[in-house]
């Protein structure tokens, strides 16, 4: 077991009333899950994903990630946690403007204070694995948005993660490179990295082995 | 890590250029006032520290008996150095001063005319001086330098200018004396230049042993105020027990003094009131207001230092606001940049780090281009303030490399900071989400920054209005003579006999209409004794007077409202005299309304002494200000240069003004011509006298050198301060414009207009000005209130100058934000609703 969420809730105040962003969630993730978020806009799709990847806050409930429950632990502890175990892809794929490609890779290798000759290979890796190899020296700004979501996976992936949270990830490109990432995912997956993708996309839950439909805050 | 936060750092600095720009100019421009500032204070305060035994020197002053007795007069008679030698032995050294103003010298066997000077700064010193003050030494012997009669001191720069490489000491010069003679003295010493810190300026130093006759004659002895003292204390004096002591001196020597000279017992001449003497520590007198000058060198304007310290630390507030203002406005660009990191696993901690890093990188480059700046216009400033700062000694003073790094730090931990900690403590899904942004806080506070910064600028520039309104006011008020067109030609009295003829000569030419002799100019007459009502029963009072003839008063334009005035065809005339109204008032004669009935004229004054002769009062002219227009005007008594019964003091330096026809010289090259014309008949009748000259409106206006310098100054920081202000608010306006784009985009889908969206998005920000103003008018009030006061004279506070100054803060706060409003209001809606 990877992860367990156990009746999780989160709940905003507005007007003296409790509106519920998400109510009584459990989920059970397994390593090497291709787990597919669905539900329409405001269903709590992307709350979910951000409570899974420990960016957010719950209310209520309880949620174990290896075994550790995450709501007790300090946020030094939870931000090691995650540092360690999880990827992040967004839809808008936040890489550092000032960045190049090579050393937005090197960004998280950087946090877990890999040596100077690790960061390289690790960062070589990827670039080859990705293909990138001739765009490492870019701007983000330089890449089309199908190659700047291809670095954000890649980044994700150089901390060797058990987890890739995905948010999105092909919402802002065209149906090709959405596909293309698609199979990336998909080849990841096969490799045994778990992953949990929110997506509005039928075709992209076809790539998953699991789908979790969402409406207002509740599984359906 | 280091290195990846430099890389990110310097990658922003390029791509923001703009923001860059404008946030290390505020820094640097705010950093060179600044330090200049700094410089020019600590040279004020710093003043004669260099003598070795300076913390135990004090002058001493002593009350204003020729005007306020409770004002302090810094100088004293010769005699007060004799009894505090005799009376307190807990002087180590007692020494005194003289200073013998300007006067002409040449060297010795060497007659070319080319070798004669006019030497301003000489004082006669006495044996001890060099042992009192440590003005370094080049040449000679400290001990006996000044012991002789007849010998001389001079500085280097003077050494070279009479005697080129050669060794001077032993060398002879000479010194004109007002007959026209020559007198030798020997160069025993040579001196250092005078440092500019030194309160005490001078080129020669002569013995005062020289005038050893003077100083025995007991009826000048403490009426003579024309002395510096000063005491060397011995160590562990106490100053308070020793000030008591000294109060006894007066009373005890200056009778004999009173008692010949006014014809007064010492009570009577006290009249009850206590005349005091004050130790004034030597690094006091630079610097105070009280006494305000004295006869031998310059001396600071207490409230221009205070003036500039404080806009010194108002400016490095303005800026250091302005930086953090910017930084804290920009850091909201970059949230995305923190969500990101704390995603991928940073720390609050080295997110903190980095900011400041940041802040602090941008703090050390404004300061070091700062400092490069403060390099490169300090000549400039030198020249606009009349200093000689510099401050290539200070770069390796540890304690200034250590402020300066203190400095740097301390701005930059405090204006980094504050987005450090902002932005690192939200969530990093926030920041990402771009909620940040919306809901960046801190607005009030940099509003509160932005009014704090226009406030100080509007009150600078309303003080700034009001010290040109009043210079402008003092150089153009009626002075009661016609001071334009009048040339004054000096060192008349060398000429001898020969006066006559030169003035003759002048008179034949049309280009001039009248021509006077006088032994005093406006604004420089400062000579006065004391005269009273002819009668042993009127009061003795203090005067200032002038010796002049007929012609004179005619050069200056003044307007007689009784009586006449001097005519040289009546040689009784040269016992009669001229007096202003303030003197008739004075005398208790009664004011003008009042001649009719009961005119001063054929009335008696006299000098005090009991054998004083009357002297017919001859005619009263309006009042007109002779000295500076900073003083109101005081009695006036106008004698013939003939008068022998009055005692011509000293060397009388001699002027003869000429008021030029201006219908004839009506361009500076006929001037010149006519100037060179005099020069020429001058050099003629004698080649030894040197040939200056001056003209009456520009030694008026010389009166007001200091202030003028002061108000350049000021209008120079006051328009820094207003850039630094404005360079704030263009950066904010850019921050806010990139806020509100959203808002902005769908006021105009619904259909708002060019001008509503402009109006909309400038009002905020003239708001904030107009604020400003409401709170810098008091301020602004008060200060030019006080500065006021210093003048007799004083330009009304008139409501319209805060008006004219309002606006045009606040149009130079629509010009500032109009480039952003402009770019807002011009923006295609669509472009800024699809950012989200």
């Amino acid at each position: 077991m990877l992860l367990q969420l156990n009746k999780i809730s989160k709940w905003v105040q507005s007007g003296g009333q409790k509106v519920f962003l998400l109510k009584d969630i459990d989920l059970w993730v397994h390593e090497g899950d291709f787990i597919s978020i669905m539900g329409p806009s405001g269903s709590g799709k992307s709350t979910l994903l951000n409570i899974i990847g420990m960016l957010d806050d719950f209310n209520e409930g309880e949620y174990a990630f290896l075994d550790e429950s995450v709501h007790t632990l300090k946020e030094k502890h939870r931000s090691n946690l995650y540092k360690q175990y999880i990827g992040f892809v967004f839809q808008s794929y936040h890489l550092i403007d000032e960045l190049t490609v090579k050393e937005n890779l090197e960004m998280p290798l950087l946090y877990k204070k890999h040596g100077g000759s690790e960061r390289k290979a690790l960062v070589a890796d990827m670039l080859d694995r990705f293909n990138i190899v001739g765009k490492k020296d870019l701007f983000p700004s330089q890449l089309s948005g199908g190659q700047q979501q291809l670095v954000g996976i890649a980044r994700a992936l150089i901390a060797n993660p058990k987890l890739i949270l995905a948010d999105e990830p092909t919402g802002n490109l065209n149906s090709k490179q959405g596909e293309e990432i698609m199979e990336i995912f998909k080849e990841l997956n096969n490799e045994g990295v778990t992953i949990i993708q929110v997506t509005h996309s039928e075709k992209n839950t076809s790539y998953g082995s699991r789908i979790i439909n969402l409406l207002d805050g509740e599984v359906v | 890590m280091i290195r990846n936060y430099f890389k990110i750092i310097w990658r922003s600095i390029i791509r923001e250029k703009q923001f860059t720009f404008l946030n290390i100019l505020g820094l640097t421009i705010g950093i060179t006032s600044c330090f200049i500032i700094g410089l020019y204070v600590y040279d004020e305060i710093t003043y004669d520290t260099f003598h070795e035994k300076g913390e135990r020197i004090y002058r001493i002053n002593q009350s204003h008996i020729w005007g306020d007795w409770n004002d302090q007069y810094a100088s004293t008679g010769p005699n007060v150095a004799v009894a505090l030698k005799k009376d307190t032995p807990e002087f180590e050294e007692i020494t005194r001063i003289l200073s013998v103003g300007a006067q002409t010298m040449r060297r010795k066997n060497n007659a070319k005319e080319a070798n004669i000077f006019k030497e301003e700064k000489s004082f006669l010193a006495e044996e001890n001086f060099l042992d009192v003050f440590s003005f370094e030494f080049v040449n000679g012997n400290v001990q006996t330098a000044l012991k002789e009669p007849m010998s001389m001191v001079i500085t280097e720069k003077t050494a070279v200018r009479y005697f080129g490489n050669e060794d001077p000491i032993g060398k002879q010069l000479e010194v004109r004396e007002t007959d026209g003679s020559w007198n030798t003295f020997t160069v025993t010493a040579v001196l250092a230049n005078v440092p500019n810190n030194s309160h005490l300026q001078f080129d020669i130093l002569i013995s005062l042993n020289t005038i050893k006759e003077r100083l025995q004659n007991d009826n000048w002895l403490w009426a003579w105020t024309g002395f510096s003292t000063y005491g060397v204390v011995k160590e562990g004096t106490n100053i308070e027990a020793l000030t008591n002591k000294i109060q006894l001196i007066p009373p005890k020597w200056a009778s004999l003094t009173t008692e010949r000279l006014f014809n007064q017992p010492y009570d009577e001449f006290t009249d009850g009131k206590e005349w005091k003497l004050y130790l004034q520590p030597l690094k006091e007198i630079y610097l105070s207001d009280s006494p305000g000058s004295h006869l031998f060198g310059p001396t600071g304007k207490p409230q221009f230092v205070k003036l500039f310290t404080a806009i010194g630390i108002l400016i490095l507030f303005l800026c250091s606001i302005n930086f953090m203002n910017l930084s804290t406005a920009r850091s909201s660009k970059r949230a995305k940049e923190v969500g990101i990191r704390k995603v991928l696993g940073s720390e609050r901690r080295s997110l903190i780090k980095q900011f400041v890093l940041e802040s602090t990188i941008f703090v050390a480059a404004g300061t070091l281009l700062g400092l490069l700046l403060a390099q490169l216009s300090l000549s400039g400033f030198n020249a606009i303030a009349d200093k000689q700062l510099s401050f290539i000694q200070l770069l390796i003073n540890p304690i200034f490399i250590g402020v300066i790094i203190l400095f740097i730090l301390l701005l930059g931990i405090i204006a980094g900071s504050y987005p450090a900690f902002y932005l690192s403590a939200f969530r990093p899904i926030e920041t990402l989400k771009g909620k940040v942004t919306s809901v960046f806080k801190g607005k009030n506070l940099r509003n509160g920054l932005v009014v704090f910064q226009f406030t100080i600028s509007i009150a600078l520039i309303i003080c700034a209005f009001f010290v040109q309104k009043q210079l402008a006011y003092t150089s153009s008020m009626d002075l009661g003579l016609v001071k334009n067109n009048v040339l004054q030609i000096h060192n008349i009295e060398q000429l001898g006999d020969k006066v006559e003829t030169l003035k003759a000569k002048l008179e034949a030419n049309a280009s001039f209409t009248h021509i006077g002799r006088s032994y005093g100019i406006p604004p420089n007459v400062w000579s006065g004794d004391k005269y009273r009502a002819f009668g042993p029963e009127n009061p003795a009072l203090h005067f200032t007077d002038v010796r002049t003839e007929g012609d004179f008063l005619d050069v200056l334009g003044v307007e007689f409202i009784a009586g006449r005035n001097f005519d040289p065809e009546r040689t009784p005339d040269k016992y009669g005299v001229v007096l202003n109204e303030e003197a008739v008032k004075v005398l208790g004669w009664g004011e003008k309304e009042n001649y009719a009935q009961d005119s001063p004229i054929g009335k008696y004054v006299a000098m005090t002494t009991e054998s004083a002769d009357k002297m017919e009062v001859l005619g009263v002219v309006k009042d007109f200000n002779f000295s500076s227009t900073k003083e109101k005007i005081g009695p006036l008594i106008i004698l013939h240069q003939d008068n022998d019964w009055v005692w011509n003091y000293g060397r009388g330096r001699t002027f003869l003004a000429a008021r030029i026809d201006p219908n004839i010289i009506n361009n500076s090259g006929d001037l010149q011509e006519l100037i060179e014309e005099v020069q020429e008949e001058m050099a003629q009748m004698d080649p030894s006298v040197l040939f200056e000259y001056s003209f009456m409106d520009q030694e008026f206006e010389e009166t007001f050198r200091s202030e003028q310098r002061m108000a350049t100054v000021l209008n120079i920081f006051t328009l820094l301060a207003l850039i630094i202000a404005c360079l704030g608010l263009f950066g904010l306006a850019a921050f806010s414009a990139e806020q509100r784009t959203k808002e902005l985009g769908i006021r105009k889908v619904l259909g708002a207009k060019f001008s509503e969206l402009a109006m909309l998005f400038s009002s905020e920000f003239t708001k904030l000005v107009l604020i400003s103003v409401l709170l810098a008018s008091p301020i602004a009030y008060l200060l030019v209130d006080e500065w006021l006061t210093d003048f007799a004279y004083r330009t009304p506070i008139d409501i319209w100058v805060f008006g004219v100054a309002s606006l045009l803060a606040v149009v130079v706060t629509i010009i500032t934000v109009s480039f952003q409003t402009i770019k807002v209001s011009r923006t295609n809606p669509i472009d800024s609703l699809r950012t989200e």
